[in-house]
């Protein structure tokens, strides 16, 4: 019996070790580290979080095998900012310029790795004032969300293109006709200021307009699609030392994000109600009022019809031509604060530089493509020609 | 003598400050009325400008909108967690600044050493926004709660600091010198003399925080956290539901009104004679 049984053990006694050892030191070991690294994902109360906060809420980066904290509602875009920096995040939607002014002047290494949306954003007026266009905004008081956001820079382009002169200057000084005031106003501020007449206009994300609409019959002076068409507003933003040591995980959820734009572009009614405090709770908004940002715009509010936008669109591929226009134009952006950095950026190369397509492109190519996004020239998929009209 | 002569401080201050926190009762008729004329400027004011047509948006700030909405909050399990989330903030900030800042003030108060090290640095701290610290508290801690104790730390310890030093420095010369007759060393002092003597102040101390902290809570409550008062405050804005905020108000006046009375509660049992 006994000799029987001891080869018998001694060879099960190998048999174990090895696995063992391989566990140890193999893939497992490796994967268990990659898996240690959670997905914390920060965001502002406003829609152009959806798709981080959809993909979170259908469980898409779960089932591709993440790690996911509920993601976290801040604030600010300072909050944001520092909380990102400061590693509390991970992952998070950032409006264009930002991660741009954070590479290249503040010298931090972020990347842009997808677009978060396209437009979603308006001027937004009182329903009594006579401001139907850019023209009529010659010496009125404008806020705008952010110095380094796409808002300033569509808003500016709109004055310009019509003769006007952005200014920053205090309210109570005296304003030319042919001059525009611009300052910062925080978000869930501007329709509260719009009704006390206290800003004759403000330019922000959704809901903020729709919020004004609906809340006391504000009236949108342009939807920031109706300028340039389908352009990026948000974007999804990483660290590059999260990005290098965290490659698969990184390339999951960008599948996941697009996947969930995919879905929200189909599904735009039970998007609303997922964000809104009657479903999942997300925003703290109601889901009348998240539903006015998914429908589509009336006729009567767009000027460019044949553009067919949507208020708030889903499109994930980065094109390199919207970001050298932004910088381009960000160049010609009045803000506050030290611009020198802008001066000497080549627009070409910090393009390149600033956004990493590769894992959306991959995430894409397991879909299909971009044609699920759409109607674009199949032969080249991956470029575009901005469409800019102003008028 | 040296030792004696540094407890001879009177600082005029104090005595307006104790007329304002101390334990005097006037009586409930008094604070009632009060109460009422207050809701009674709060009506006036609502009246006169949230009824204009221009401001109908704003008419959730009148009493009977807010009075309707905070009975709507007290039936949804989110207030409660709310409130929960809020008073466990306000009570582990000011338990830590108490912490720090008493014994702090007790040696700032009996050392005269400690008190010319102690005053610029105290001073400076006094007069920056706690809400200027928010970058700094989100760096330096693991978690957005955390941070958020951190503030109320920042807001609240120089209050404390400052109120125990000058319960230290108020103490009867006549004690301290009965008890250094007697051979009495410094430990002993503190421990017979300084501590129970102080003890009022302290509590007033606590008092004057516990305002401090609710100041800094709806602020520090943008960071990122999901529940709170300070929290609805803020999605009541987001949303332009002014009834809500309002409510939020009063849910925060009445809980800071309740916290305040039993630390004046305490304070009555702890007020020796030589006090009054």
């Amino acid at each position: 019996m006994d000799r029987h049984c001891q080869p018998s053990s001694r060879r099960q006694f190998l048999k174990t070790a090895a696995v063992t050892c391989s566990g140890l030191f193999l893939p497992r070991a490796v994967t268990a580290f990659a898996a240690s690294e959670t997905l914390k994902i920060g965001y502002l109360p406003i829609t152009d979080a959806t798709p981080l906060l959809v993909a979170h809420g259908l469980g898409y980066f779960s089932e591709e095998g993440l790690i996911v904290e509920k993601p976290v509602m801040v604030r600010s875009w300072e909050i944001l900012s520092e909380s990102f920096l400061a590693g509390k995040f991970n992952l998070t939607h950032m409006l264009f310029p930002i991660p741009m002014w954070m590479r290249y002047k503040q010298k931090i290494p972020v990347k842009v790795l997808a677009w978060d949306h396209t437009n979603g954003s308006a001027i937004t007026v009182r329903g009594d004032s006579n401001i139907y266009s850019f023209k009529d905004l010659g010496g009125k008081q404008i806020a705008v969300p952010y110095w380094y956001s796409m808002h300033n820079l569509l808003l500016q382009m709109g004055i310009r293109s019509h003769g006007l002169t952005p200014v920053i200057q205090p309210q109570s000084a005296k304003l030319e006709k042919n001059e525009v005031n611009l300052f910062i106003l925080p978000p869930p501020d501007m329709p509260t200021a719009l009704l006390g007449n206290k800003i004759d206009g403000y330019i922000v994300a959704d809901p903020f307009n729709a919020l004004a609409e609906i809340k006391f019959n504000a009236r949108i002076m342009r939807f920031s699609g109706d300028i340039w068409k389908n352009h990026p507003c948000c974007v999804i933003v990483a660290q590059e030392d999260f990005i290098n040591k965290n490659k698969t995980m990184v390339q999951k959820a960008m599948n996941a994000l697009v996947r969930a734009q995919d879905w929200c572009i189909r599904n735009p009614g039970e998007t609303a109600h997922l964000l809104s405090r009657d479903g999942e709770g997300y925003l703290p908004f109601p889901k009348e009022v998240l539903a006015r940002v998914f429908e589509n715009p009336k006729p009567d509010q767009v000027v460019h019809p044949d553009w067919n936008v949507a208020r708030i669109g889903f499109q994930p591929f980065p094109f390199p031509s919207a970001t050298q226009f932004i910088i381009d134009r960000m160049k010609q952006t009045l803000v506050e604060g030290d611009t020198l950095f802008l001066k000497d950026l080549d627009t070409g190369k910090a393009a390149a530089d600033l956004v990493d397509d590769t894992y959306v492109s991959k995430a894409l190519d397991e879909m299909g493509g971009l044609k699920r996004f759409c109607n674009c020239d199949i032969t080249k998929p991956y470029t575009r020609e901005e469409t800019v009209e102003i008028n | 003598m040296k030792s004696i002569n540094r407890f001879i401080y009177k600082d005029p201050k104090q005595v307006g400050l104790n007329a304002i926190f101390g334990n005097r009762d006037l009586g409930w008729k008094y604070e009632l009325i009060g109460l009422a004329a207050f809701a009674l400027v709060w009506m006036m004011v609502a009246g006169f400008f949230f009824t204009r047509p221009e401001f109908s948006q704003f008419n959730g700030f009148s009493p009977g909108p807010t009075f309707k909405a905070l009975m709507t909050a007290a039936q949804e399990s989110r207030f409660w967690i709310s409130v929960f989330a809020s008073l466990k903030r306000i009570l582990i900030g000011i338990s830590l600044a108490a912490i720090t800042g008493v014994p702090i003030g007790i040696l700032v108060g009996f050392y005269p050493m400690f008190r010319g090290l102690s005053y610029s640095p105290i001073q400076f701290v006094r007069m920056i926004s706690p809400l200027s610290w928010m970058p700094i508290a989100i760096l330096l801690f693991a978690s957005f709660e955390s941070a958020i104790y951190f503030l109320i730390v920042m807001a609240t310890i120089c209050p404390i600091i400052l109120n125990t030093t000058i319960g230290v420095l108020n103490i009867n010369p006549q004690w301290i010198k009965m008890a250094l007759n007697q051979g009495a060393n410094n430990f002993q002092l503190i421990k017979t003399i300084i501590i129970p003597f102080s003890l009022p102040y302290m509590l007033t101390s606590l008092r004057l925080a516990l305002g401090v902290a609710w100041i800094v809570l709806v602020p520090a409550e943008f960071l990122g956290v999901s529940s709170g008062l300070g929290y609805l405050i803020n999605d009541a804005r987001d949303t332009m539901e002014y009834d809500k905020l309002m409510a939020m108000i009063i849910a925060i006046g009445i809980l800071g009104f309740s916290l305040d009375r039993i630390i004046q509660k305490l304070q009555h049992t702890f007020s020796w004679s030589w006090n009054e």
